[in-house]
């Protein structure tokens, strides 16, 4: 019965895996949608390949960080289970009023939350705190370096190329450099997005005593089962892609040219590999959409559109927090059951 | 004043602000430099950013 329960709960972990590549792969290629370089089938098999690909060129310190933020003595099927669920329900609530929130940050917050309902503030753990507090931070952090790096680029690429009378040429090569930054950029998002989901699947199996905990003390220590179902999940979910979210980030924050989105591409994907190097589980939404106000506030700071980067951030505030809510009722409900 | 300037500044205010917030992670030392190069990269781009919106109104008051 526990081996059935385990499998199911890999199932539903995978699930929310797909759509997290649903929800937040879109907006991982609204740029290059927005500059209309691939139209969006092309543009979600192009993502889809190289979301898949990406556990090639990183390492698992993401995943790591994940299997650690609630300790292994408290972990049960019934609390990935509710930690799961808030995380799911917290995902197709945005996905359904159309704004980007975070997977990444609802997975956390689930979690943390069932493990509070289950624990009370013992869930709190030495360990927990740093990830938690390096996630909290780097929700500020990672859309403000992606800001900041796109800022940059835009702004060393224009002085580059303003001389330059044959505009055509310049959007032609940006076309091209833009399928580049766009693999980079699903690159990234593989990597620290599906590693979330690999490391939820290895706390569960490690709490089911059917994984040894010491394979987290090597950064490319989980079973190769887990890294390719995740990553083959998430791929999936790209492929299928949410389409009103790719409107909201590619054509309502700011207006795009082929330059831009590819400014906007590579500064995220610097961000995302930074944060899979060093165990940082960051938004692929909230990196992308600084990027995006960098490359438009280079032009005209009136070019955001700040009402809609207003909505887009109240969503983050409260990801954690709602889906921590909602993962604590879910864990009372399983409890009832149990 | 410049909005550009104003909200790089404000960049650089909270970037500042949560430093003492980034724990040691002792396997992950380079995430302590992100704060403080955030800081000093926003204070300039928010000179730099108020010197060109100043020298843009002297040239065309």
């Amino acid at each position: 019965m526990a081996n059935l329960m385990v499998i199911a709960v890999v199932g539903i972990a995978l699930v929310f895996d797909f759509v997290n590549g649903f929800h937040d792969a879109a907006n991982s290629i609204a740029t290059v949608v927005a500059t209309r370089v691939l139209k969006p089938w092309q543009a979600v098999v192009w993502a889809a390949f190289f979301n898949f690909a990406a556990f090639l060129f990183l390492p698992l310190e993401v995943a790591n960080a994940i299997a650690k933020i609630v300790s292994p003595e408290f972990i049960s099927i019934g609390l990935v289970f509710a930690g799961l669920m808030g995380a799911i329900f917290w995902n197709v609530l945005t996905a359904w009023l159309g704004l980007p929130s975070s997977s990444s940050h609802a997975l956390i917050g689930g979690m943390v939350g069932a493990g509070f309902a289950k624990v009370g503030p013992d869930v709190f753990t030495a360990k927990t705190m740093v990830t938690l507090r390096k996630t909290g931070v780097f929700i500020i952090y990672s859309p403000l370096v992606g800001l900041l790096l796109s800022f940059t680029l835009i702004v060393i690429v224009m002085w580059i190329v303003h001389r330059i009378r044959n505009k055509n040429a310049v959007n032609r090569t940006f076309r091209g450099l833009q399928l580049v930054s766009a693999a980079a950029f699903s690159l990234g998002h593989g990597a620290n997005d599906a590693q979330k989901t690999m490391g939820i699947i290895a706390a569960l199996l490690i709490g089911a005593h059917k994984l040894d905990a010491s394979v987290l003390d090597d950064p490319n220590g989980l079973p190769l089962w887990i890294v390719l179902s995740c990553h083959g999940a998430i791929a999936l979910g790209t492929m299928f892609g949410g389409w009103k979210i790719v409107k909201t980030m590619g054509t309502k924050l700011t207006r795009l040219e082929p330059m831009g989105g590819v400014c906007a591409e590579s500064a995220a994907a610097a961000t995302l590999f930074f944060a899979s190097y060093n165990g940082i589980p960051v938004s692929t939404t909230h990196t992308i959409t600084g990027a995006i106000v960098g490359v438009g506030s280079a032009n005209r700071i009136s070019a955001v559109r700040w009402n809609i980067a207003r909505r887009v951030a109240w969503a983050w505030v409260l990801t954690i927090p709602g889906s921590a809510a909602v993962a604590m009722l879910m864990y009372l409900i399983v409890e009832v059951f149990n | 004043m410049d909005r550009r300037a104003v909200f790089f500044l404000i960049a650089a205010v909270v970037a500042g602000a949560l430093i003492p917030l980034v724990p040691h992670d002792p396997d992950h030392p380079a995430i302590r430099y992100v704060g403080p190069t955030l800081v000093v990269a926003y204070l300039v781009l928010a000179l730099l950013s108020y010197l060109d919106h100043a020298s843009r109104r002297r040239d065309h008051p």
